[in-house]
């Protein structure tokens, strides 16, 4: 497979999910809003960018300038994949170019402008998700799927992760409190809803909104595929999939499956109580800082053909800090 | 065939003194085309309009687009469809088959000529000047034997007929020729849309034309039993991508842009996940002037350095080869005719368009004095562009060219303005004759395959003759009959 095109598929495959996971936090924020609308909960949303209410709603969901904001999700996938129409499937493709043409339509647009943002945000996330779907039941398991893969579970363990970041001052907080009060509970449904979460919680824990039992279901749990584990061990597979055809080839797999393999470890060797031990916030931050690294080491192995040998590295490195320890020695 | 036509459908058509493919007289339909009237003359408007409406979202879902300027983030065009079909008989089409045939093959000889021995420039038959001048000669490509003796794998001609009927062509394109997947795409898509018309014909499929082009490729490879074939794309942006895309996945080959590629040690390769992996023939869709920034411009970004010389040495492909366009420019177009008699020893089986090369002095004499008669074409262009249809011209254009054709003779050739054949065509609610051309193409390989059909253009506003995409035409479906029995 051309690296320009694995390339483009696995950006593919992380702006569709990161559009669905837009989309979520759209949604569940305008639910929040409804039900305990005492304050500002858009704001917080988008961090240091000086926006509030309204502003916020359209800056995630219809702002072109916001490279992250709904519609760009939905054109920057778009524009991808028409140049790589051979690798996917003709229903994909259909897929993703009608919804980007309705994107246009002005009825859509208008109902953008009064305010039905929740509404355009699920129908948008629908087509998404079948998106995903159709690739599921048209894609042969060879490197374009495997790298479509990589891109959504990246996307979706980094989303998560950076969900649950926003809201670790607020849960590190509650594991301390015995009865939390009202409107915290109603922070961590939503939570929970923002990662597409809360039933199956429900059915684990029987909807008793625990801030520990949260985080470890959304990080930990290994056979739910929203959470930080199950996607990591998802895209490891991925990985795992194209480093093996890469190598059969002759040429070396990479460090990114080393950095993959290693934020892997992380959620899947440590429990929750380890995890508070060690700080959450700088727990998820290393999380994320992992997934940045794996996803740059592996365009330049993959997408860009620059063969960064992953265990020559290593070797030289090591005879280097050993040719400096002699050194010392003398 | 001589029953009334004159049916809801067609209330006013009349052929207007052209040469009218559906109608011999007024009311008088050709026997070929009885079964369609009938099917026709049931139809009410609205049910034209509805089938009109899902053929359009059908090309717009499909993404059968092309970018109207060169704006990244501009508008995307389907091209007009027009549900009537143009239906060619068997007998007619297996004259023009050979008419074809003959003719790419003395362009491949003329080819092989003027880069080997150049026999040709020795005889008084065509100046030297004009081949040897033509901006589509390369001199990089001198003395290099192609597999089979073969340029120009894909060619697309455009063919007209006139006030009599009689098949004329009108140009060769041997570059890059655009348009074969519209052939595929519009079949599929009026076939969804209006089955029912096929039920009293039988169609020569052109579904086969991806697996005809790939075995064409497969056969020019330079000595590999399984050789790997790509399709070299501009882009995105190039108005024909949706065109290399739909081939490279029927033929499930790579599409690659010139980044894709590199050359080492005398191959090329490209980049992949698995590591680097040989290319042996590379169907371009790129023009000479991009291939290769070490040989031809220097600026090119869709090129792939070192191409040019990996080619010489034949371990690569390059469909077609370099250098063809020397062979459809439009001025050596005019001694197409003489080149069959020379290489052949034949008459031409499809007769050339009356052109005057403004290169002559006489010749450009009579240009300057019948310009306002006479359609002026630029030698090197394309698309309906650089070109002054004289009888529709105002005057300061006519002018414009003159000075233009007495400042560049070699750049201009003029021909007369053909009274295209027509067509009935869908216009909002009835049908109206709008002028057609046709561009089969023609794939040469070990041996030379004409696609049973081609490309209808049409172009849609009344009264106008220039049929390109790009100047507001449209495509229809051709049929070529399986036999003339019915």
């Amino acid at each position: 497979m051309l690296s320009r095109v694995a390339d483009d598929v696995y950006w593919v495959g992380r702006y569709v999910e990161r559009g669905i996971a837009v989309s979520r936090l759209v949604d569940v924020t305008r639910h929040l809003e409804l039900d305990a609308g005492t304050e500002d909960f858009w704001a917080p949303l988008v961090g240091a960018i000086d926006l509030a209410g309204d502003d916020v709603r359209f800056y995630l969901t219809s702002d072109t300038m916001n490279p992250d904001s709904l519609v760009s999700c939905v054109r920057l996938a778009r524009t991808l994949a028409r140049g790589i129409r051979e690798a996917i499937s003709s229903e994909m493709w259909e897929e993703l170019n009608t919804l980007y043409g309705s994107l246009a339509i002005p009825t859509t647009t208008s109902r953008q402008v009064r305010g039905e943002a929740v509404s355009f945000a699920r129908l948008v996330r629908e087509r998404l998700q079948s998106f995903q779907g159709l690739a599921e039941s048209t894609l042969a398991r060879d490197e374009p799927w495997h790298f479509l893969e990589l891109g959504k579970y990246v996307e979706r363990a980094d989303d998560v992760a950076r969900v649950l970041n926003r809201q670790s001052h607020l849960l590190a907080a509650g594991t301390r409190d015995e009865d939390p009060t009202g409107p915290d509970v109603v922070r961590w449904l939503a939570v929970l809803r923002t990662c597409g979460s809360a039933e199956a919680y429900a059915r684990y824990y029987s909807l008793r909104v625990e801030p520990a039992r949260l985080l470890e279901f959304l990080l930990l749990n290994p056979i739910f595929p929203q959470s930080v584990r199950f996607s990591l061990a998802s895209a490891c597979a991925a990985l795992d999939a194209v480093a093996g055809l890469r190598s059969a080839a002759g040429n070396g797999a990479g460090p990114a499956v080393r950095t993959l393999g290693w934020a892997r470890a992380q959620v899947e060797l440590t429990a929750i109580d380890e995890v508070f031990e060690r700080g959450l916030e700088g727990f998820l931050t290393n999380i994320q800082l992992l997934i940045a690294q794996a996803s740059d080491e592996l365009s330049a192995t993959y997408l860009r053909d620059q063969p960064v040998p992953g265990r020559l590295v290593g070797v030289e490195r090591a005879t280097m800090l050993m040719a400096a320890q002699q050194q010392q020695q003398q | 065939m001589t029953t009334d036509p004159r049916t809801p459908t067609a209330p006013t058509y009349a052929p207007d003194g052209f040469w009218d493919e559906m109608f011999e007289a007024p009311g008088r339909v050709r026997p070929h085309y009885a079964d369609l009237a009938r099917r026709l003359a049931t139809l009410a408007a609205p049910d034209v309009a509805k089938r009109q409406r899902a053929a359009e979202l059908s090309f717009q879902a499909q993404g059968i687009t092309f970018s109207v300027n060169q704006d990244p983030g501009g508008p995307e065009k389907t091209m007009p469809f027009d549900l009537v079909p143009r239906i060619v008989r068997a007998d007619e089409w297996a004259r023009i088959e050979r008419g074809l045939e003959q003719r790419v093959r003395v362009l491949n000889l003329f080819l092989h000529d003027i880069y080997h021995e150049q026999r040709i420039l020795r005889t008084n038959l065509i100046p030297a000047e004009l081949v040897l001048g033509a901006r589509g000669y390369r001199r990089e490509f001198r003395d290099v034997d192609v597999p089979l003796g073969v340029y120009t794998h894909v060619v697309g001609s455009d063919l007209v007929r006139d006030g009599q009927g009689t098949w004329y062509v009108l140009e060769d394109n041997l570059r890059v020729p655009s348009g074969v997947s519209y052939v595929v795409e519009n079949r599929r898509v009026l076939k969804r849309v209006w089955p029912q018309i096929f039920a009293d014909y039988r169609v020569r499929p052109v579904e086969g034309y991806p697996q005809d082009l790939l075995d064409v490729l497969r056969a020019v490879a330079p000595g590999s039993d399984d050789p790997t074939v790509v399709l070299l794309t501009p882009g995105v942006q190039n108005s024909a991508f949706f065109e290399h895309a739909f081939l490279a996945k029927s033929m499930g080959i790579d599409l690659v842009q010139g980044s894709d590629l590199f050359v080492d040690d005398a191959a090329v390769y490209m980049r992949t996940t698995r590591g680097r992996r040989r290319v042996d023939v590379i169907y371009r869709r790129v023009d000479d002037d991009f291939l290769d920034p070490l040989a031809f411009r220097a600026d090119s970004l869709l090129g792939v350095p070192g191409l040019l010389a990996t080619s010489r040495m034949n371990r690569v492909t390059l469909a077609n080869a370099i250098g063809t366009g020397v062979a459809d420019d439009k001025a050596i177009y005019a001694y197409v005719p003489t080149l069959i008699k020379y290489y052949l020893g034949e008459d031409e089986l499809l007769p050339n368009v009356k052109t005057y090369v403004a290169d002559d002095p006489s010749e450009r004499a009579y240009i300057l004095e019948h310009i306002a008669e006479l359609v002026v074409k630029s030698v090197n262009e394309s698309g309906g562009y650089g070109m002054l249809i004289g009888p529709h011209a105002p005057a300061a254009d006519l002018e414009e060219y003159r000075a233009r054709v007495l400042q560049n003779p070699r750049g201009y050739i003029a021909q007369p303005t053909l009274a295209l054949s027509r067509h009935p065509t869908w216009s909002v609610d009835h049908l109206e004759g709008r002028h057609i051309d046709l561009r089969p193409f023609i794939l040469y390989g070990r041996d030379v395959k004409v696609t049973p059909g081609g490309l209808t253009r049409v172009a849609l506003r009344s009264g106008s003759l220039v049929v390109n995409s790009s100047q507001g035409g449209g495509a229809k479906d051709t049929w070529v009959l399986e036999s003339d029995a019915c």
